[in-house]
């Protein structure tokens, strides 16, 4: 039989020296936002029982969890994201505790991707769930600027994009059709796949909401996006959900975004998980959203604990891999001295290594036997100095 | 700014789209004479062309290192997943079909039935579609071969003019959907450079409308 004894499976990778600095970097930035926004750290087990995952409108299909079993044969899933663990803490541990709660997280999700898609099967997250929270548009503004000022710290060139999953919940329940019909059609605006979209509407009778439908994923830009939007959904249901996103775009305007904000009527991302606003982030070099986020009051009426709540989550592994591909991405981990100690001088090297890293020049103890062998060693690791002591 | 690269599929989608971007101004010289080149330059650096294989097209634009696409809905079909689709450019049209030998009865008796394709998802879901256990065998060349030496009772498979199938005895007793080219953009690209990709796109269906 082959051994797998030396390679880690798909989609999983070891992490070296500058990765970690880079990847520590980016995360404590972002812990940095969430820590002064009074969000509290919750860490979940990495493995639970399927039930939490499978619950309605999780979004999470069971071909991307990986299964196991405990000794009694109950089905266990590897955590395939954080929020649904998050859900069941706080109908559980946290039912009794004053609402709303703010928690934060930062760990690794495990999804099993279709093989040879280079896709990551294991990656680092961090998120901000903010629960038990009443309707109005105070929570989703917190929620918002904390995911601003989180992509912010850590970028420069981003966008986030904003959506509200009513308006497309209005317009289809004004049309005489069934879930799988409601699905199809919500699935070709997400792709923004435009001849499958009049396809499919082609095939109804023709009225406000088939052709407000039909534009709304092309209704994404700055705030000319409302005009448009007012006009085509005027009569429908849609109407209050666009009322209330531009509330919040009016709100958010004062932060000086300018092209930095977007908003997309066609965001209907797991639509029937998200009950409020949606909004996702993009980072100039990434290929996919770094952040996704948005308003969920439905989920915790799985764990019969309803009440509102809103967070997001960041992908900060493809912020790492982007942050490292940069020119001058300046994390070197190589010490600028090595010091040297001649026998029984050991001690005191090692006290003089503290006191250099303590004013902020990075030192390292040579733990090598002789002299000519720690010169060699920083020779070949390209350190610049070596001290000798004693 | 990186300019825009878009990933053409090699071979005809390539050769249609390059008169499309010569007919809404660009200048396609490099790409005409490309020699053993992968990436072009096209107009006055305005973007650069990637060409490469039909299902490398989908990759190239997920993984954002091509900002859009133009490839075949077959592929699409085959092998999508998250990008958007965004214009049927209206060439490269066929369609895809259900053939068997001229004649033969096959949704009839209880037997499963066994299907040989190219495209193994595309008729997955066709038959799922129908709620319709078959056998899926991929075959990689000639599929029409297959139902003559006894190996399936029906093909799936792209159909432009029939004569394949009319001169190996087939016939398509169904049409499963149609095909044409498509545009399609990475979805973080559209959004960080909506501007440029929304003015390229618009241009390419003023000429193919």
């Amino acid at each position: 039989m082959k051994r797998n004894l030396k390679i880690t499976p798909e989609g999983t990778k070891d992490f070296l020296f500058a990765e970690c600095s880079a990847m520590d970097d980016i995360c404590g930035k972002i812990e940095g936002v969430f820590r002064s926004r009074g969000f509290k750290k919750v860490i979940t087990p990495g493995i639970e029982f399927f039930d939490v995952f499978s619950v309605n409108c999780s979004g999470i299909s069971q071909e991307s969890m990986y299964k196991l079993t405990d000794n009694k044969g109950r089905l266990l899933v590897v955590r395939p994201d954080s929020t649904l663990p998050i859900a069941r803490m706080v109908s559980s541990r946290l039912s009794n505790s004053t609402l709303p709660v703010r928690l934060y997280y930062k760990q690794a999700v495990y999804r099993n991707n279709p093989t040879l898609t280079g896709r990551r099967n294991e990656f680092m997250q961090m998120g901000v769930e903010l629960l038990g929270v009443e309707e109005g548009i105070r929570p989703d503004l917190e929620i918002l600027s904390t995911a601003l000022s989180s992509i912010s710290s850590i970028a420069d060139d981003f966008r986030i994009e904003l959506g509200h999953a009513r308006v497309f919940d209005a317009l289809s329940a004004e049309l005489d059709i069934d879930e799988n019909y409601k699905e199809k059609i919500r699935l070709s605006i997400e792709s923004k796949n435009y001849s499958a979209l009049n396809n499919l509407l082609d095939k109804l009778n023709p009225c406000k909401a088939v052709s407000a439908i039909r534009r709304l994923p092309s209704l994404f830009g700055g705030e000319e996006v409302f005009d448009k939007a007012y006009e085509i959904c005027k009569g429908t249901g849609a109407v209050f959900a666009l009322d209330y996103l531009s509330k919040i775009y009016n709100n958010l305007l004062p932060l000086g975004l300018g092209e930095k904000l977007i908003i997309d009527l066609g965001l209907v991302q797991r639509n029937d998980y998200y009950t409020g606003i949606v909004f996702c982030g993009y980072i100039n070099g990434i290929g996919d959203a770094v952040i996704s986020g948005g308003r969920y009051d439905k989920l915790l009426s799985e764990f019969d604990k309803p009440m509102g709540a809103a967070g997001f989550a960041i992908d900060t592994d493809a912020i790492t891999i982007k942050r490292l591909s940069d020119k001058n991405s300046g994390y070197s981990d190589n010490p600028e001295v090595l010091i040297f100690a001649n026998d029984g001088f050991e001690i005191e090297a090692i006290n003089e290594v503290s006191r250099l890293n303590e004013i902020g020049i990075k030192a390292q103890f040579s733990v090598l036997p002789t002299l000519s062998q720690t010169k060699d060693f920083a020779h070949q690791r390209g350190i610049p100095e070596v001290r000798e002591i004693g | 700014m990186k300019p825009i690269r878009i990933a053409l599929t090699k071979g005809r989608l390539e050769k249609t789209t390059i008169e499309l971007l010569e007919k809404i101004g660009y200048n396609c010289d490099e790409v005409k004479n490309k020699g053993r080149r992968l990436i072009l330059p096209v107009g006055n650096n305005d973007f650069e062309v990637v060409l490469a294989k039909a299902a490398d097209v989908i990759t190239y634009v997920e993984h954002g290192v091509c900002d859009l696409g133009v490839v075949g809905k077959d592929t699409i079909l085959e092998n999508g997943s998250s990008f958007y689709e965004l214009a049927d450019l209206g060439f490269g049209k066929c369609r895809f079909a259900l053939a068997t030998k001229k004649d033969s009865d096959f949704y009839g008796g209880y037997n499963t039935k066994t299907i040989a394709t190219k495209y193994p998802n595309v008729t997955r879901s066709f038959f799922d579609d129908k709620n319709m256990d078959v056998r899926i065998i991929k075959i990689e060349g000639s599929v029409e071969l297959a139902p003559l030496v006894g190996l399936a009772d029906g093909i799936v498979d792209i159909v432009e003019t029939g004569s394949t199938l009319k001169a190996n005895g087939l016939e398509v007793i169904e049409w499963v959907t149609d095909i044409s080219a498509r545009l399609i953009a990475n979805t973080a690209s559209l959004k960080l450079r909506k501007k440029e990709i929304e003015e390229l796109q618009n241009k390419l269906e003023a000429v193919t409308l």
